[in-house]
Parts: structure tokens; sequence; C-alpha cells
């Protein structure tokens, strides 16, 4: 039985002097990371965008260009957006329109600059159980849900998630959210395209991520374009700075600068030559 | 001046009493023993003695002077040896130097450290190196008291030392301890069952019971079965017929002790009238012990199937010409008997 | 089931060609488990020194409360963190959102849980005839803690060699903190998981060996500290 009077200066100054000391160690690390990191640009943009390896290409030209730079972080464009009203980011780089006017409704971002787009294709086992090939998007949607065929989503408001739900409604088709045979994957785009071939089933994708998952597939794919060319499957890709207003410490101007750049010949042209297996993935329509 | 002056002492284990004890002092370079059963508060006692722990209740002064555990009058100066031999996870040479590196008295670290050893008749060359866990009980017991001896403390506080070692190691340890008293002045408190350490090496002998101490002798214990007597107290019949005669217990309290210091001793038959409210046993003188200070005399008497064991003076047994089988009276006072 | 012989030759190739994003995760992983772990531990013991060796009134209670945060999700503390970093929150003028230190930080919060439980409970599995040794021999209250701990050393060995693991392979954390940046806040376990989320099996397998190999070299570094105890 210990008493605690004297215990409790031990206690007190252990404490102490151990907080003092972890936090020395951050402070001092932070420090270091913060004057390193504060000179770049940080950039949320979405997981499709990542994975295509587009950004890989494209941002050393923008740092030796301009000097600025850059780190990105990919998420889903529900996190991307939430990132930029949080201030937790400068500029972001996503696909989803109406979420984007939102976002700059609230007063969460400047202005956004259309960049490029890609498409979404629907994609589906080769077999096509659902008999929809060469059809019209809004009949291929009607004959999955008659069908029950698998259809796996993102389920995780990414632009291609927005867009998803939106065909359905298109369609006249109520979304399916819990019908059996629509499965939410809550993951990247890579991810669910791997769901979808190991369950057989349809699932909605831009075209870059089909690409990159063809190109990675080494003999046929399981998984092939059944509809494409809809207008109603544009993919628009926009820069958005975030809004200083509401955020005092976003570098603007170089967010402002890279919306800009992006926006300019040089990159609209690295845009358009960017292929994947001799494939071209995005096409550059920043207006003049 | 006492070494020790423990005045109205009362210690507690959450709400159970386990010491109680209303004056006890305990002189310089004395040897005291300590027996009683266990649970009687013993090792509490010691660990009070060493400053462990303080009393609940009550004062324990040490050279005239209150102390505190962590005091520094107390720290290095009174060591307690406990029961069980343990040691630390450490090699014996680290085990038995700790004691003074804590201090920071390091200098000649070596050789005081063989020399505890060889005081403990732990010598061989390379015994400081051996590891916590190659020793023998007896060994590791041994190790453990030279780390004590190394800071030559003026109090040695023994728990049992001889119970859980071989007679060899027993033997070692009250040599050393023994030693230590010779050389340096070192007090001995021994909690002890060995009757060489309580007959031939103690100066004292007090005797616990119940958390209470005894100085006049080994208290009594007596065991029911009891009769309601007449005038409401209780009668004890004895296995030849006389009766203990005690008051009426409080609750939960089964056992009677007769206190030896109550206790009186006279020839049978020479008192005619008899005292008011004291009782008269009989019974004859089995031992008598004389004490390691030759003044006080440990008196064994057997009445009926009970032994009842008071000190007395040495002249009060040549007064009444005791012998072992001498046949004397024990008187009591019956509404003194206290239960436990 | 060839992605993960796969993974395996990948291994190889990764770390004999010294291949830049491997290392640079490599780096990212040891810069902030080193960190977390070196702060957990150096609360964690004293804490835990505390709670096995004082009796106080709450003390059940604290303890329980201490093992139930050794259930606690890493992404659910991902979360935490991230609500405290962010720009809007309480520490965001810090600059410590998707930084390693950030990580770190987190990862203390999945480690010091356990190093407090685990050397709670070695300080109380020590024999009690320790506490009274150590006094009688003269030692005074510090003396008395660094005297417990150094007995205990092996359970608290134990403790840091759990914690270890735990913090090595965690991505919840380092995910939500760290945002998983390219050369910058890409650990492994981050890695790992961007890779098979890009159906990359074999690339996943690979680093997982990696990592693999990362704790066997610490969990040997911490056997050669036993062994000269």
């Amino acid at each position: 039985m210990e008493e605690l009077s004297t215990m409790r200066n031990l206690m007190f100054m252990l404490f102490i002097g151990m907080l003092l000391l972890g936090s020395g160690i951050f402070l001092a690390a932070a420090k270091g990371q913060a004057a390193e990191d504060g000179k770049e640009l940080l950039m949320a943009t979405t997981t499709s965008t990542d994975d295509t390896g587009l950004l890989d290409y494209l941002m050393p030209s923008f740092t030796s260009q301009t000097g600025i730079a850059i780190r990105w972080i990919a998420t889903g464009t529900g996190k991307a957006l939430k990132l930029g009203e949080n201030c937790d980011v400068d500029v972001l780089l996503v696909h989803a329109p109406q979420a984007e006017i939102d976002f700059i409704n609230k007063g969460f971002g400047t202005t956004r600059k259309e960049i490029m787009y890609n498409d979404f294709v629907l994609i589906g086992p080769s077999e096509d159980p659902a008999g929809i090939k060469g059809k019209k998007l809004p009949e291929a949607l009607q004959a999955i849900k008659s069908a029950g065929s698998i259809f796996i989503s993102r389920g995780d408001n990414s632009g291609t998630h927005k867009k998803e739900q939106a065909l359905w409604k298109t369609a006249n088709v109520v979304t399916p959210e819990q019908e059996p045979w629509y499965k939410q994957s809550g993951q990247g785009m890579l991810a669910t395209i791997t769901m979808a071939a190991e369950l057989q089933g349809y699932t909605l994708t831009d075209r870059g991520t089909y690409i990159t998952y063809e190109s990675a597939a080494e003999s046929k794919p399981a998984l092939v374009i059944v509809v494409e060319g809809d207008p109603d499957l544009l993919n628009q890709y926009s820069v958005i700075p975030v809004n200083p207003v509401h955020c005092p410490s976003v570098k603007s101007m170089k967010a402002q600068a890279f919306s800009d750049w992006m926006a300019g010949g040089e990159a609209q042209k690295l845009i358009g030559e960017f292929k994947l297996l001799g494939k071209q993935l995005f096409t550059p329509n920043a207006s003049r | 001046m006492y070494l020790y002056q423990i005045r109205d002492a009362d210690h507690f284990y959450g709400d159970k009493q386990v010491l109680s004890i209303a004056d006890l002092t305990i002189a310089s370079a004395s040897i005291t023993g300590l027996i009683g059963p266990n649970g009687s508060g013993k090792s509490t006692l010691l660990k009070l003695l060493g400053f462990l722990e303080e009393p609940t209740y009550g004062t324990i002064l040490f050279q005239g002077r209150k102390a505190a555990p962590f005091s520094k009058v107390v720290r290095s100066r009174i060591t307690l040896l406990p029961q069980e031999p343990y040691l630390m996870r450490r090699s014996v040479f680290d085990n038995v130097a700790y004691g003074l590196k804590v201090r920071g008295d390091t200098s000649g670290l070596r050789d005081r450290v063989g020399e505890a050893l060889t005081m403990v008749g732990l010598e061989s060359e390379n015994f400081a190196r051996r590891k916590w866990l190659a020793l023998s009980g007896g060994e590791a017991q041994r190790v453990a008291l030279a780390a004590r001896l190394i800071l030559k403390p003026n109090v040695l506080l023994l728990d049992e030392p001889t119970a859980s070692v071989d007679a060899n190691s027993a033997r070692l340890i009250r040599k050393a301890s023994l030693r230590a008293r010779e050389e340096w002045g070192t007090t001995l408190v021994v909690a002890t069952h060995d009757w060489q350490w309580l007959y031939e090496t103690c100066d004292s002998v007090l005797h616990l019971l119940h958390g209470r101490l005894f100085k006049g002798g080994l208290g009594c214990a007596v065991h029911g079965p009891w009769r309601i007597g007449p005038n409401g107290m209780l009668h004890k019949e004895l296995e030849d017929g006389q009766l203990l005669v005690a008051p009426k217990p409080e609750e939960g309290k089964h056992m009677a002790v007769l206190d030896p210091s109550r206790l009186t001793i006279t020839l049978p038959g020479k008192d005619i009238l008899p005292e008011r409210d004291r009782n008269k046993l009989n019974g004859f003188v089995i031992r008598l012990f004389l004490e390691r200070n030759g003044a006080t005399v440990q008196t064994a008497i057997k009445v009926a199937e009970l032994v009842i064991t008071i000190r007395m003076e040495r002249n009060k047994i040549e007064a009444l010409r005791l012998y072992p089988g001498k046949e004397i009276s024990v008187s009591y006072a019956p509404e003194k008997i206290e239960w436990f | 089931m060839n992605f993960i012989q796969e993974g395996f030759a990948q291994a190889v190739t990764l770390l004999v060609n010294f291949d830049p994003a491997t290392y640079s995760a490599i780096s990212a992983t040891l810069r902030a488990s080193s960190l977390a772990m070196a702060a957990s531990l150096a609360l964690g013991i004293p804490l835990g020194y505390l709670l096995g060796f004082l009796d106080f009134r709450l003390k059940k209670q604290v303890r329980i409360v201490v093992n139930t945060l050794l259930s606690l999700p890493t992404v659910f503390i991902g979360l935490v963190i991230y609500a405290l970093l962010t720009r809007k929150g309480p520490l965001g003028e810090m600059g410590l959102l998707f930084s390693i230190p950030g990580i770190a930080i987190g990862q203390v919060i999945l480690a010091l849980p356990i190093v407090v439980a685990l050397t709670a409970t070695a300080v109380e599995a020590a024999d009690s005839k320790l506490r009274l040794t150590l006094m009688s021999l003269g030692a005074n209250r510090r003396q008395i803690a660094a005297g417990t701990l150094w007995e205990v050393r092996l359970g608290i060995l134990a403790a840091a060699v759990t914690a270890t693991g735990r913090v090595l392979t965690e991505v919840g954390i380092s995910l939500m903190v760290g945002g998983n940046i390219k050369w910058h806040t890409r650990t492994i376990t981050t890695a790992i998981a961007l890779e098979t989320s890009k159906g990359e099996f074999g690339m996943g397998i690979a680093l997982g060996l990696v990592l693999l190999l990362i704790a066997l070299a610490v969990n040997m570094f911490l056997a050669g500290l036993r062994r000269r105890s």
C-alpha cells in the first residue's frame, strides 16, 4: 500500500518530463517537415486520375516549367472535396461537375476550369449475360435490372459513382440500393473492376482506368466494353483552386498558377500525347 | 536511551487489526527473539521495526526520534531479511553490491563484496559471478544476508532466517548475524522457532499472539468447551477437574489467553485466606530455563493439560526453591482474562 | 495463386535494384515507426509502472479503460487524429497533417495502451519481496522504480515487441493521417493497400515480404538486447 502524496510529485514530474520530451521530438520534426513542405502545393485528386499514371507523367513538367513543387493525395471525389472544404489542400482536380458547382456555390472554391475529358464506358463479361451489347445506355441499364445481372457500383460518392447514379435516373430506374444483384464496393475504380471481374458482373468505369486494367491483364481481359459513345457518358475533369476567403492559409497564387498551367498550351499538348498501350486516355478540352 | 520505543501502536490491514502493542522497548546491541504462531503478527512487527510501513496508529521512536519510511535516519541503517530466500535477477555480485551502489558508496567495492560473502561462508573465487538462478535456497538466503551485512546496519531484522534453508546455511546465518553484533554492535530482532536462537542466542524472547505482545512469558491459549457458571462467568473444566473461570467474551472471540505477566506463583497451602478476585490453580514446574541475560528464568508450569510459561526473576526462583517437579499454585484474576 | 510466387521474385528485385519508390516507402515506415515507438516507450513505461505499482481508488477502472483502448481500430484512430490535425482543427496550425510526425502521433495512440498495459502487468507480477528487498537495502522511491523496471525488463521488452509489431503493420492511421503521398508519406503498408486496390497483387505480396524482412531485423535487434541483459 503506497502513499499517493509524495508519489504524486514523482508522477507529475515524470509526466511533464516525458510530455516535454515527446513534444520536443514532434515539434522539431514537424518544424523541419513544415518548413520543407511549406513551399509545396498540395492537391487533392481522385484515385482514378492517379491510377492512370497521368500525374506521374505530367507533374514533373509542371514543376520544371513553373518552379512550383507539388504533392497530391488520391482519394474518392467525396473525400477530395471534403479536404478542400477543410482547407487541408490547396487545389482540386476532380470529375464531378454537379458536386463541383455546389462546392463553388458554397464558397469553398474559386472557379472551376475544365481541363480534359475522357468518357465512361459500361463494361461487362464477354458473354454478356444481360444481352446489352450495342444497345443505347438507358435500355442497357433497364436490361441489366430486368435480367438481375450483377452490377458493381463504386458506392463511395466519387465522380464515377455520382455519374452512375445520374445514369440510373436518366434510365428511369430507381437506384437499386437494396437489390441483391447490385453490389457497392466502396473502393477505387481498379478495385471495383477487379471485383466485377471476379463476380462476372457489369460496372461503369472511366475509359482511362479501363485501358489501364486492360493493359495489365495479360491475355484476354475478363471484362470488355459493352456500351460506349453515349453523350451522357462524358467525364469532365476540372481544376478548382480552394477559395482563399474560406481558407486564408491556402497557397492561392500557386493554386491559380497550377490551374493556368493545366489549361495552357504545353499541358494540353502533353495531356493529348499521354498514351497507355498505344491508346490515348484523355482528350484535352480547356477553352482558350 | 532505547534504540526502539513503541507506544500504543495499532496496525490495521483494511478493517482487520493485525497488531496491538501497548508498549515495547528494544535496547541497542540486544538480541530479541519473537515467537508466535503464523498470523500472529511477527512479520508485520518486523516490517514496522524496519520502517517499511508506518503503523496505522501510534508511534515508533528510533534513537529517540520519530522516523518515517524512506527517511535518511532509517534508510540503509535498518535492514530486513524476509523469510523466503529472494534475490534480484542479477549476478551474486550485483545483488550484494546493490545497497552500496544506491548509497553511492562504491570505493573498494570488489573487496567489500568479497568480505561480505566470506562472512556468510561463500568465499569461493568465482562465487560472486554466479547468476541468481544457479543457487540453492540456503546459498540464496546467505547471499541475501551478505547484501545486508555489507551495509554494516544498525539493526538487522530476521524473519524466520532458518526456516527455509538447510542446516549448514542456518548455522552460518546465525554465526554471521552474531558476528555483526560483535563487530558493529548491530541490534538483532529475530522471528524464529529455532531453539538455538531462542534459548542460546536471544537476550529476551517476546511472544506474539493475535497481534498482542506478551512480555512476561508465553501467553497461554485456552480453548473450549466452556460452560456458563452460576454468576454469569464461564467455566472450563480442566482434565484434572480444576475449574478455570473467565468472563463472557464478545461476539466472535473464541480463544481465552492467560497473560503470564498477570499471574503469580505461590507455594500451595501457604495462604489460608484466599485473595479477593483471584482464583488459584494447582500444578507443578516442568522446566526452568535461564535466559541469556542471566537474571530471568523462563518457568514452565503444567496445570492439567495447560502449559503456562512465566518469566520470573532469578532470586524469586531461589526464594521459592523451585525445581522441576515441584508443586506450586498459579494465581490469576478471572476478570482480567482476555479473549481473542 | 501465382501472384504469390510473382511476389517473392519481385521482392528480391525491388530490394536488390534499390528501387527508389520501395526504399522511399521503407524510409517512411521506419521514420514514422521509430518516432512513434520512442514516444510510446518514453511515456508508456513510467505510466505502466505507476499503474502497476501504486494502489489508488480507481485503479481497477483505469485498468479496464487501458485494456479497452487496446481494441481501438486504426481507422478510428486515423479519423480522430485527422480531426485534430485538420486545418480547422485544434492543432491545425502545426502543419502536421499529411506528414510523418502526424502519422507518428496517431501511432502513439495505438502503441501507448499496449506499452502501459503490458508494463503494468509485468510490474504487478513482480514478486512482492522485491519492493521489500529494495527498501531494505536503502533504495529511495526513484531507485525502487528503476530497480523494479530493471527486474521486469523481459516483460517490458515483450511490450516493446508487441507494440512495434502493431505500429509497423498498421494501415488505417498511415492512410488517413498521412494521405499516402508518393515519396513523402507513402509507407510500405499504405503502398500495399494501393497496389492491392489497383489489382497489382504481386506487388502487394512483394511489399509485404519487404515489411516482414524489416520486422525480422527489428526483432533480431530486440532479441540481441534480451541476450545481453
